[in-house]
């Protein structure tokens, strides 16, 4: 947290020549001046939707919530959070952790594949509740060896692990800066929380290949809220080879297809 | 015989015996001197021994464990005379031990002394013993075994006067040699010693010249001591009692570091850990540890301890305090030394310190996604526990879905147009699922192994449908009208006149 400017008073050993102190203050004048942008973003390579989200992407270090618009999409929610994952695993080193309480969708190692996701850099926690989740989630964050982390709670993310995980996350850089931290609750557990970013995820038509096949799968994006940033509901695709979200061209077929996925 | 007598047993008094199953039937072992006295002899049948004796014979079987057990005690005990003990082999009977006293005995004031001493001793915990001292294992032992008193100490150099008279079963050779020299008239160690040793060793091979050379001391015998049994261990005791979480941790941490000059001058690392907690009224709590990998740094295990001790909280409980920690590595592991980049730590190091925290503070072991070589789905992914070198998975994989339910669930009222085609239409978790395409059939059959009707092989298989196990499945990835993507499989080919069974068992991203 180099930039954030409590810290930069507190570590300041007032420096000896003044260029050096002049410099320093035109960096603390900055920081306090802007908006406080978060030190590390996982920018989604999408203009369209980075410019809705604070520091041009998700921001890493403070939690993500990510739901379903209904019961029976919690695996596109499940998808889609493990597609943010291997965009952000294809751009570090490091593994990603799902803690997972009883009850929750599991991934199957071998479907991994179809989101471009190495299952080797995957690890698994079955943990016994919403509680343990939160706490390995802490763990990790504190261990700064992971990349990414997706907890699978039942209840959603209330207020004080919420905040916990931040001040987890907040601890300090180093490497790849803090990992990309996403919670899947399910659809009808909703929660006050001071998550930094709240989807809701629908499932939608997959792209088709020339012959007609099934191709690149689809979701129907919402942005519910997000903090110093705007809402938006877009139609995505996941490009698994790439490892990067895309909008869908605009053709005929698609605008069909994203009329039909909120019916 | 003597163990028996010393654990209350068998009687003190009266003729005794220990009795082995043999060629031909129970044969004695071991007879004590009074069953000696009637005339019996070891290798008798135990049944013609009891026609032709009158008095009542006490006999019990052999149980050559507790007798191994009761010996290693003994050397144990034996230790403290020199720390070289070494328990007779079963090619000398197994019933004594050796002592190396070389360099100890002016401890007890000469050798001597020493022997004195040894026999006072064990007479007094009532176990019959013979005691030689020589310049070699296997002089003392033809004397011991063999010698005309109870306590010798045959003076240095004059190993060969002493063994001279002694009979050729002094030597420790096997019954076949034994029996061929008295063939021969060769009855003393002595006259054999005499003998050109080239027509010896070709008559009775090499063995005989070993045995005579090691007794003579011309030939090096060593000992085979008596290992450590926990060779890292560490403990540390405590005057005023010690119980708080954060006391335990600081001398785990002191105790590893206790530990861990000794793991790396071997070369290993601790892979378990159990921390033994002794606490005042003589109640013991044990907490073992276990590591992903292989860990011999004093902060890594105070760190575990911390976190195990935060998860027990109160269900320790210190009471009084404990006096008495003590740090046994149980498990350790080949751990070489590597030479770590500056700056950077490998990945797989944190991994094993967030597996290792996870497992002592949740109690959960941290898993990772293997891959089997099977057909099934349900059989090609599973969950192991995590290790720091992951197998690499296949290249090609076919699609499968990202959900894959443990069994299939049963799709109702299914629709279809074609016969044997995908349905157009059914009902899955309370809904109408509408198909707006189809693919496949992709047939997948249980390997042929795993037979149908034989619940046994393929277990995961029959649970998944519903006990109509075995038959090929034919699946279709089908994309629903919502956009949904499911994998569903009819359960056994198509046939006319029989009603399909529909699964889902599973969901594509």
């Amino acid at each position: 947290m180099g930039l954030d400017p409590a810290n930069q008073t507190g570590r300041d050993p007032a420096p000896g020549s003044p260029r050096e102190r002049l410099a320093a203050l035109r960096a603390r004048l900055s920081a306090s001046a802007g908006p406080a942008a978060p030190p590390s973003v996982l920018s989604l390579d999408l203009p369209a939707i980075d410019a809705h989200l604070p520091g041009g992407g998700l921001a890493l270090g403070p939690p993500h919530e990510i739901a379903p618009a209904e019961p029976a999409d919690a695996i596109a929610a499940l998808s889609f959070a493990l597609a943010l994952c291997a965009a952000r695993l294809a751009r570090t080193q490091g593994a990603a952790l799902i803690a997972a309480a009883p009850n929750q969708p599991l991934p199957h190692g071998p479907g991994l594949a179809g989101l471009g996701l190495d299952p080797a850099r995957l690890l698994l926690l079955e943990a016994g509740g919403d509680a343990e989740v939160f706490r390995a989630l802490e763990a990790a964050l504190h261990a700064r060896t992971l990349s990414a982390l997706v907890g699978l709670v039942q209840d959603g993310l209330p207020l004080k692990p919420g905040r916990r995980l931040q001040l987890a996350a907040e601890g300090g850089t180093e490497g790849d800066g803090p990992p990309l931290v996403l919670i899947l609750r399910p659809a009808e557990a909703g929660l006050p929380n001071g998550a930094a970013t709240r989807w809701r995820i629908a499932s939608a038509p997959a792209a088709r290949d020339r012959f007609g096949t099934l191709d690149n799968p689809r979701w129907r994006a919402r942005l519910d809220r997000c903090r110093n940033g705007r809402g938006g509901d877009w139609l995505l695709e996941w490009d698994h080879a790439a490892h990067r979200l895309r909008l869908p061209e605009p053709l005929a077929r698609d605008a069909v297809a994203a009329g039909r996925s909120r019916a | 015989m003597t163990r028996l007598r010393r654990a209350g047993l068998a009687p003190d008094r009266g003729p005794l015996a220990v009795a082995a199953e043999g060629p031909g039937g129970l044969r004695l072992l071991a007879l004590d001197p009074e069953a000696g006295a009637l005339g019996l002899r070891p290798g008798e049948l135990l049944g013609r021994v009891r026609a032709r004796i009158g008095v009542p014979l006490q006999v019990y079987p052999a149980d050559p464990e507790a007798d191994r057990a009761a010996l290693l005690r003994l050397c144990r005990w034996a230790e403290g005379y020199a720390p070289g003990v070494a328990p007779l082999g079963p090619a000398e009977a197994a019933d004594g031990f050796y002592v190396d006293v070389a360099g100890a005995s002016h401890l007890r004031g000469g050798e001597g002394p020493l022997v004195d001493d040894l026999a006072g001793r064990l007479a007094r915990s009532k176990i019959p013993a013979r005691i030689a001292l020589a310049d070699t294992p296997g002089g003392a032992f033809a004397v011991a075994r063999f010698g005309a008193a109870d306590r010798v100490v045959v003076p240095p150099g004059e190993a060969a006067r002493a063994l001279g008279g002694l009979p050729v079963e002094a030597l420790r050779l096997d019954p076949g040699t034994v029996s061929g020299l008295r063939r021969l008239g060769l009855r003393r160690v002595g006259e054999i010693d005499a003998l050109a040793r080239g027509p010896l060793a070709r008559r009775f091979g090499e063995a005989l010249l070993l045995r005579l050379d090691q007794a003579m001391g011309r030939r090096p015998e060593p000992l085979a001591p008596l290992t450590e049994e926990a060779a890292y261990r560490a403990a540390r005791g405590f005057l005023d009692p010690i119980g708080r979480q954060s006391d335990i941790v600081v001398t785990a941490r002191l105790l590893m570091a206790e530990i861990a000059p000794r793991l790396e001058r071997d070369g290993v690392g601790a892979c378990a850990l159990r921390l033994v907690l002794h606490r005042v009224d003589g109640v013991t709590r044990a907490l073992d540890l276990g590591l992903s990998r292989p860990e011999r740094c004093p902060e890594r295990v105070a760190t575990l301890v911390s976190l195990r001790l935060d998860r027990l909280g109160a269900a320790l409980d210190a009471g009084f305090g404990f006096e008495t920690v003590a740090l046994t590595v149980t498990v350790t592991g080949p751990m070489t030394a590597r030479q770590t980049d500056l700056g950077a730590s490998p990945q797989g190091d944190g991994i094993g310190v967030l597996a290792d925290a996870l497992a002592q503070r949740l109690g959960r072991p941290l898993l990772r996604l293997g891959a089997r070589a099977s057909h099934l789905p349900e059989r090609a992914g599973h969950t192991l526990p995590w290790t720091a070198d992951p197998t690499p998975w296949p290249d090609h994989l076919p699609p499968r879905p990202l959900v894959l339910f443990p069994r299939g669930e049963a799709a109702l009222d299914v629709l279809s147009t074609v016969p044997e085609g995908p349905p157009r239409r059914f009902r899955w978790r309370a809904r109408i699922h509408a198909i707006v395409h189809a693919e496949g059939p992709e047939r997948i059959a249980a390997e042929w192994w795993h037979t149908p009707g034989a619940p046994a092989a393929g277990r995961d298989a029959d649970a998944a449908n519903g006990g109509a196990s075995g038959q090929a499945r034919d699946y279709y990835r089908v994309e629903c009208a919502a956009g949904r993507r499911l994998w569903l499989y009819r359960d056994g080919p198509h046939a006319p006149g029989r009603p399909a069974a529909w699964f889902v068992h599973g969901v594509f991203p």
